[in-house]
């Protein structure tokens, strides 16, 4: 097929917008690496979150006069859960740590590990005392 | 007789065009990603660690992969004759792969310390379990960088043979717009969580774009441009399918990142707490080998630069490759450059057994 060698001199349109890409593409990164542009971005932000900050609030008032839970307490139970879910699952790894230290000479099997939260032996998660080693 | 050549060869690639278009607006005809055959050998919460089958392993110890915390794994294990993964199995090793799995609002409250301190002990052991070595060779990408890191110095006693870091950020001032916005715009973290706890996906991505704004436009022009070509839509497929799709970064683990790691520099500045510890980048005494790509425009050369001055390990090195955030794992120099001199280095520490 003539002109797949990858000789052919790009199309006129393409040289066109490379042209034009050279010149804008560095200017609109120097403009996004700018102070003002993070402080602009985070201000629309911060802007944006306090707006929907009070629309919840609103709505859960509204919500709470009929004594119906809002959107806002589902998300707290959610996140409430959420922790729950992480305490245990760190429980579970600290407990099969402790398995593993009264009886070290178990393995588990393959079949078991594939189960959901199977097998996982480990470090407990802790604060361990550093041992800096000498080089 | 030029002129009608010319028309001719329009027609033809318009005509492909058409074609290819017609495949990418409805979805079909999609590279298959993460093909690599594996088995889930250990599971908790979303996370999970896979194991490549291999009749081929030679090389003791086995090599753990660990993943970032916001984009998904399978960049790896891109597509078969174009996986890192692939690569890896095909020199002898015997490799695993740590893959968070998609955070929802379970994950939320995870911080540093429990990837750190819990996933990554609890998976290296499940590794000795299985293959039955002392140690592993540790192996982290991007943010899975930091996170062996940061495991390698809180536990010195680990039992690692070797630790290889990719493309890891060090220093956060480097680190582009979004890095800019939180640690000079004053924004906190809890304004751009979701609703699930986590920061979504959508705003991982537009900080990443904010990194190179015309980028989008130029990859339409560029897709445009090339429509004809089956190789190069194929590629465009897998690539731009993976660079858009992020996961959640757990909302916990985020405000610490933000806080310890953005706004304290703590990697550079060795000002880095994990669960309760002083953690010192220093205590890393593994044999050590950091990665990093001159033409990354995600972590640019002066972000993980100072790396290697901060291991403590006797046996370190450092690779600076002509290559990108990406083309360190994929393509024609990760193939040629990358993957060879990643797998001498691990070969170099580790045994051949048969």
């Amino acid at each position: 097929m003539p002109g797949n060698n990858g000789a052919e001199p790009p199309a006129l349109w393409r040289q066109a917008f490379d042209a034009a890409e050279k010149f804008v593409a560095p200017r609109l990164e120097s403009v996004v690496r700018t102070d003002q542009f993070a402080q602009a971005t985070a201000l629309g932000l911060k802007a944006q979150a306090a707006l929907t900050h009070q629309a919840n609030a609103v709505a859960a008032k509204l919500w709470h006069l009929v004594n119906l839970p809002a959107g806002t307490d589902v998300l707290r139970l959610r996140a409430q859960v959420g922790a729950l879910d992480r305490e245990v699952r760190r429980l579970t790894l600290a407990l099969e740590q402790q398995q593993r230290s009264h009886g070290p000479d178990e393995r588990i099997d393959d079949a078991a590990a594939d189960q959901p939260g199977g097998g996982a032996r480990s470090h407990p998660p802790r604060g361990r005392t550093q041992r800096p080693k000498s080089p | 007789m030029a002129v009608l050549d010319r028309i001719r060869h329009e027609v033809e690639r318009n005509a492909l065009r058409a074609r290819n278009g017609i495949k990418l607006a409805t979805g079909t005809d999609r590279p298959g990603v993460g093909q690599a055959p594996k088995d889930v050998v250990w599971r908790s919460g979303r996370c999970e660690l896979w194991h490549y089958r291999s009749d081929k392993a030679t090389v003791s110890p086995p090599l753990l992969i660990v993943f970032s915390l916001i984009s998904r794994s399978y960049i790896l294990d891109l597509t078969p004759g174009n996986s890192f993964v692939e690569r890896l199995v095909d020199a002898g090793f015997d490799v695993y792969l740590l893959d968070w799995g998609v955070p929802d609002e379970r994950d939320a409250q995870n911080r540093l310390e429990d990837y750190v301190d819990g996933y990554l002990p609890a998976a290296i052991t499940r590794v000795r379990e299985l293959s039955g070595a002392d140690q592993v060779n540790l192996l982290g990408y991007c943010f899975g960088g930091i996170l062996t890191l940061l495991h390698a110095a809180h536990h010195p006693d680990s039992p690692l043979r070797s630790l290889t870091v990719l493309a890891t950020p060090i220093d956060f001032r480097h680190m582009g717009p979004l890095g800019k916005i939180f640690a000079h715009g004053g924004l906190e973290i809890d304004a751009v969580l979701d609703s699930d706890g986590n920061v979504p996906p959508h705003v991982i991505l537009q900080g990443f774009r904010s990194l190179t704004p015309t980028a989008e436009v130029t990859r339409y022009v560029n897709l445009w441009d090339k429509l004809w070509s089956d190789d190069y839509v194929a590629a465009y497929q897998a690539m731009t399918g993976w660079s858009t799709d992020h996961i959640p970064f757990p909302g916990a683990a985020a405000r610490e990142t933000v806080d310890m790691l953005l706004r304290q520099n703590g990697l550079l500045n060795d000002r880095l707490t994990i669960g309760g510890d002083q953690v010192h980048l220093a205590d890393v005494r593994v044999p050590f080998l950091t990665v990093l790509a001159e033409r990354d425009h995600i972590v640019p050369e002066p972000a993980t630069g100072p790396l290697i001055d901060l291991v403590g390990s006797a046996d370190k090195h450092e690779l600076r490759l002509a290559a990108g955030h990406i083309g360190l794992v994929v393509g024609r120099t990760a193939a040629k450059t990358t993957i060879p001199t990643i797998i001498d280095f691990l070969l170099s520490r580790s045994e051949v057994t048969r």
